[in-house]
């Protein structure tokens, strides 16, 4: 929580329109609907990604497409969600036991490997049929074919990054649509796999879509009362938006700007700037995101869904641990994005790396303009990139193809409560590293070196953590792919703090050449080469010395 | 307090004692060869041995065996306590520590924070030598530069070291001679290949760090207890719970002193078992509510395992019962949010100041809700030990009435029902987690407050059937008198077994004997001559990054590959029979059984009986209700009824019907 206890005492405009305990209760069963569906998809899916990283969110809606509830464990899902129902709206009528199945960025996806489900929920008494909600489960596959293992290259355009689905019927009434999902599993390059995750996926829609028709029995599915299932739904949106609105009142009302930068989107040295004007009143907060750079040939361009998020993630940050997530925490919000940017980005173009590199950056500016509200308030900014490395060749071990691919933390700014963390993921991703003894079990790879890079948090009253530094060396020719960002400039300080260091890949040759690389390269490596990637430290607080 | 003695149908035998020790109270369940009985008393929490010697002799008890559950590993670590330690680790990785898998414990916090690693920046050491993936050495070691790391830990004032080095559970020469050169020096050692022999660094790393850190406590504390048991009988042994639900030698037990973090819940969890199988009942889910938090185990027809634990947000990796704990307790604080919807919990009064009935606090609580509704009888708590100040209830629980239409019955209501919303949540995804639906399953309840929520959790989760064993209040204490004695060991790998390959493996095979034979020579030392033996092993499909652990009958690759699929499939449902497998780690579990004693705990608790009343109790309304000693029911009783016993509060709501079973549980079943 940002400022000062938010829940406590009492207000006069907290007067919800049920009972407080039966509001706490439908809270908690909905919630319980998104989390069981995410238990049984995690329970179900064959990837390591879904399973050990928690890279899924699960959600339940009512018949308007509002979103009620979510468990999400990813916050890049934020944002998305919320817009899943209205993405597969043009496939109504519904019939129970219909599954919609899409990942296109552009058509309410995030990034293609996210593939998303929506189904509709009736609930039936007598002969009568009715439309109570939806469920929604999202989950980042591992591979969706395209021009790299892992579906996320250096690429121009979204064609090139893998296979899209645009809302499509997966099941139709109960029974399976065999051509959507032949199509599908024929357009990636591990079938099985991708079977096995599409099938928990749908074991999960099947578990919310019981659970659902249960909560709307168990509180009247009649809607006008005020004990139906809508009316408490309806209360749960308003208090959804209540506990937003008591967040953001921490915050004076203004006008507030920042702007930062991506070092450059892959194909030229130019910066990418990321601007934004926030005004914040007693009735919510406008985003106006109007300067920030056009959209690129290349993966740097984050959909609008991606923009939200980031937003959306920093609002939750300033709410107490645990406050719901619902589609009124998100009406106090209001989005100005121009056209065809980096922030709102429209096909043609490539979008992975908006996911993960320019999401980080949208963060940044927003707590940047918060931070011009509460100047001391607001920690440094973190290291701002995922770093993310890409690899893949023939292992001489088996001859057969291998693919890998690592995110890696960097430091966190340090803030009025103390120093940043060092060596730790930050903002939108929180994924785990892979153990070196793992990577050197499964592929022609070693890693020499994982620890703390010090001294790269930039000095303050508290200091930002330290970034980390990882060398790997090669055994066998490989295809390295980095997509890395804060090498330029290094992630800002905040009240006089000094800015961390930026990060730093370098390639180490087995002939013992030493040279530094681009942030965002693809390079062909050979056996006993080394890369070492350093991440840059978090931005300090505080003026160094005064306390 | 009290003390009650049972009738039981069994012959004399050996004299057993099961003592658990908890933040409050120190729990005693005593068989003498003919009789069980039972004592609860303070804990001495500086030194938690004073009240068990010092219960002993209160009661004249002379135990041959003590089972005893240990809570001071886990308190070395959550309040940080321990020895002061040095790492050792391979060249590049002595901040694996403090990297960890490089995740941040809470995903939306402004300023996250993360709980130091045990051993600081500088006594974190580095040796440049390399052990690669097959074992093979890259770098050899040099003695020269162990040497002086191991000056540098000496001048560090570390008096216990932790070595972990890559790959050290394929080929631990390096570790091996690391740790003799260290022990010739007098230093306390934990080696990672010992403690955990299976791969992941960091894990296997964090693990061995706690176990150094904690060892030299838990070896003093056992010693210090044992030479005090034996000054009344110099045969007593002494043995502690393990988290697995087994028990181990002392000796072994402050060696290892890290297997024992989950030494009481297991305890509960066994007892809970045997409890509900004592009334012919085999899949429970064990509830054990208490005034901070609440133990949930799911049990399917056996114990579920788990090794990834998190110990005061560290990492641990040890076999443990599969307990998930919740931060909901009868202490649990009701608030209204920001939002307007009522919250209960996460915050709790705690012991102290506790529930507003009690006497210190002002928050209202779970405890002071059932207070209020008269569910909690202010007279007969603890049995008539303490009164519950109604007054103090009523005036917390009022501070939330304003939105309820100033109705001081309905806050309290509405406060009991959103505490079991949350709860039955957990509940609902725990076992969905685990691939099972809870109403499948009979719900043991116990601790203070399982027994005043069971029928409610009961009817949210579609449960018909709730159990309330005979000794609620000490029921882990009775699960470690009935603990099997288990000695395990294990060994890390990575084999493949490819889809078409006939006949059986060698390695593996060769393995597991070497395991058995450490297995049961660790059981004879500690004086175990025969004792049954499991193997198991943690198998995955080429390519997936994680295990399954799975029994295994025989070595022939067929068996191994058969045994996967079934696994897999009961677990996801489907397997992949054309793929190569791999067997990542060999498990071996010794077993012997564990104290045996003769029946359970017979139905006739004799003791204070308050005698029945009849009172007004709300439940949806307010009804008449009887409110008796539990001892004093002799037959069926139909809802609303209340018994009271020492240690618990039952409640038994309108529609309900509780039965007292032979074996001395209550069963509780919903009328048709």
């Amino acid at each position: 929580m940002l400022l000062g206890p938010i829940g406590g005492c009492p207000m006069p405009s907290r007067q919800a329109s049920i009972d407080p305990a039966r509001l706490a209760v439908f809270e908690s069963l909905a919630t319980s609907i998104a989390e069981e569906m995410g238990a049984t998809l995690r329970h179900a899916a064959l990837s390591p990604n879904i399973k050990e990283r928690a890279d899924y969110s699960c959600a339940v809606f009512d018949a308007e497409g509002q979103l009620l509830a979510q468990a999400a464990h990813i916050p890049v899902h934020l944002g998305a969600m919320p817009a899943s129902v209205s993405a597969v709206a043009g496939l109504a009528p519904w019939a129970p036991g219909d599954i919609a199945i899409l990942n296109d960025p552009f058509l309410g996806g995030t990034h293609l490997p996210d593939v998303t489900m929506v189904s509709p929920v009736f609930r039936t008494s007598g002969r009568r049929r009715r439309l109570v909600g939806f469920v929604a489960s999202r989950a980042h596959q591992a591979d969706i074919g395209g021009m790299a293992p892992g579906s996320m290259p250096v690429a121009q355009e979204l064609v090139q990054e893998g296979f899209i689905i645009p809302p499509v019927r997966l099941y139709r009434a109960g029974a399976l649509v065999p051509e959507t999902l032949t199509l599908f599993l024929r357009n990636v390059r591990t079938p099985e796999e991708r079977q096995g995750d599409v099938d928990a996926q749908v074991a999960a829609q099947r578990v919310g879509e019981r659970r659902l028709a249960a909560l709307a029995d168990r509180f009247g599915a009649g809607g006008s009362g005020r004990t139906g299932f809508q009316a408490a739904a309806t209360a749960l949106l308003d208090s959804g938006e209540r506990a937003a609105l008591a967040g953001m009142a921490t915050i004076p009302a203004g006008t507030y700007r920042f702007e930062d930068f991506l070092d450059d989107d892959g194909t030229s040295d130019e910066p990418v700037p990321i601007r934004l004007r926030l005004t914040t009143s007693a009735r919510g907060w406008e985003l106006d995101f109007t300067g920030s750079a056009g959209q690129r040939p290349a993966s740097i361009n984050a959909v609008a869904a991606v923009t939200r998020s980031a937003s959306y993630y920093v609002l939750r940050c300033l709410l107490p641990l645990g406050a719901p997530t619902n589609a009124g925490l998100f009406r106090p919000l209001r989005f100005i994005l121009p056209e065809r940017s980096v922030v709102n980005a429209a096909p043609p173009v490539a979008v992975a790396a908006g996911n993960v590199e320019t999401s980080q950056r949208i963060v940044d500016v927003v707590w940047g303009a918060i931070m011009q509200a509460l100047p001391g308030r607001i920690p440094a900014a973190s290291a701002g990139t995922m770093n993310n490395l890409a690899a893949g060749g023939t292992d001489p071990r088996t001859g057969s193809a291998w693919a890998y691919y690592e995110t890696s933390g960097g430091g966190l700014g340090g803030g009025p409560d103390g120093p940043g963390l060092s060596a730790v993921q930050s903002h939108m991703t929180n994924t785990l590293n892979t153990p070196a003894e793992a990577l050197e079990l499964a592929y022609p790879m070693r890693v020499l070196e994982n620890s703390v890079r010090r001294r790269s948090g930039g000095r303050g009253r508290h200091r930002g953590g330290d970034g980390l530094v990882r060398r790997t060396e090669f055994l066998a020719a490989s295809t390295v792919t980095l997509i890395t960002d804060r090498r330029r400039l290094g992630p800002w300080g905040a009240a006089g703090g000094e800015a961390g260091k930026p990060g730093r890949n370098r390639l180490e040759r087995a002939t013992g050449t030493r040279r530094t690389l681009p942030g965002k390269t693809t390079i062909r490596v050979g056996a006993g080469d080394v890369i070492r990637v350093e991440t840059p430290g978090g931005g300090g607080w505080g003026v160094a010395g005064s306390g | 307090m009290a003390r009650r003695q049972t009738r039981t149908r069994a012959p004399a035998g050996r004299r057993l004692l099961g003592v658990d020790v908890g933040g409050t109270f120190t729990d005693f369940l005593y068989w003498d060869g003919v009789a069980l009985q039972l004592h609860k008393r303070l804990s001495t929490p500086d030194d938690p041995g004073r009240a068990i010697l010092e219960g002993l002799a209160e009661q004249g008890w002379r135990p041959g065996e003590v089972v005893h559950g240990s809570t001071v590993s886990t308190n070395r670590l959550l309040t940080r306590s321990g020895a002061r330690c040095a790492l050792i680790t391979t060249r590049g990785f002595r901040d694996t520590l403090l990297i960890g898998r490089q995740a941040r414990p809470e995903l939306y916090a402004l300023h996250p924070v993360r709980p130091d690693p045990l051993i600081p920046d500088a006594r974190r050491f580095e040796v440049d030598e390399r052990v690669a993936a097959d074992g093979s050495v890259l770098r050899a070691l040099d003695e020269a530069e162990v040497s002086a790391a191991l000056d540098r830990v000496e001048r560090s004032g570390a008096t216990a070291l932790a070595i972990c080095l890559l790959f050290s559970f394929v080929n631990p020469t390096h570790e091996q001679r690391i740790a003799s050169l260290a022990r010739e020096r007098g230093l306390a050692v934990s080696v990672s290949h010992e403690v955990l022999p299976e791969h992941r660094e960091y894990e296997r790393m964090s693990t061995t760090v706690a176990n150094a850190y904690v060892a030299p406590a838990m070896t003093r504390y056992l010693s210090g207890l044992e030479a005090g048991l034996r000054a009344t009988d110099a045969t007593t042994r002494l043995r502690v719970m393990r988290s697995n639900g087994g028990s181990m030698g002392a000796a072994e037990a402050g060696r290892d002193a890290v297997r024992t973090v989950l030494s009481g819940p297991a305890g509960g969890v066994v007892g809970a078992r045997a409890a509900a199988e004592a009334s012919g009942i085999g899949q429970v889910i064990s509830f054990d509510m208490g005034g901070t938090s609440t133990d949930v185990s799911l049990c399917p027809g056996r114990l579920l395992e788990r090794s990834d634990l998190q110990v005061g947000g560290l990492p641990i990796r040890t076999p443990a019962v599969d307990v998930h704990t919740m931060g909901a307790g009868g202490g649990s604080i009701a608030t209204l949010d920001a939002g307007g919807a009522l919250r209960v919990g996460p915050e709790s009064a705690g012991a102290d100041p506790g529930p507003a009935a009690y006497g210190r606090g002002n928050a209202p609580t779970l405890t002071d809700a059932h207070v209020v509704l008269g569910r909690l009888r202010p007279d007969r708590f603890l049995g008539g030990t303490m009164r519950l100040d109604v007054d103090a209830a009523e005036r917390a629980v009022a501070t939330l009435a304003g939105t309820f239409q100033g109705s001081l019955r309905r806050t309290a209501q509405a406060i009991i029902e959103v505490g079991n919303a949350n709860m039955a949540r957990a509940l609902r995804v725990i076992s969905v987690e685990r691939g099972f639906d809870p109403a499948d399953f009979t719900l043991v309840a116990f601790g203070g407050a399982g027994p005043l929520h069971a029928c409610d959790l009961a009817v949210e989760l579609g449960i018909p059937t709730v159990l309330i064993p005979a000794t609620p209040g000490v029921l882990s204490a009775a699960g470690m008198l009935r603990a099997p004695v288990v000695k395990d060991a294990e060994q890390g790998m990575v084999l493949r077994v490819e889809p078409d390959a006939p006949g059986r493996d060698a390695t593996l095979e060769s393995t597991f004997k070497r395991l058995e034979e450490e297995a049961r020579a660790g059981m004879r030392q500690d004086g175990y001559a025969r004792s049954r033996i499991e193997r198991s092993a943690d198998l995955r499909y080429a390519g997936q990054s994680h295990e399954l652990t799975v029994p295994l009958r025989s070595t022939s690759r067929a068996a191994i590959r058969g045994a996967l699929a079934k696994s897999h499939t009961a677990r996801f449902g489907y397997a992949y029979p054309d793929r190569p497998l791999e067997v990542v780690v060999a498990r071996v579990k010794a077993i012997a059984p564990g104290a045996s004693y003769a029946g359970s705990i017979a139905t006739a608790l004799q003791g204070d009986i308050a005698g029945e009343q009849r009172a007004t109790v709300v439940w949806e309304r307010p009804r008449r209700t009887q409110v008796l000693d539990r001892a004093g029911l002799k037959g069926p009783i139909a809802g609303p009824a209340i018994l009271t016993q020492l240690d618990s509060t039952i409640l038994v709501p309108p529609g309900w019907r509780a039965r007292p079973h032979d074996s001395g549980n209550l069963i509780i079943r919903q009328e048709a």
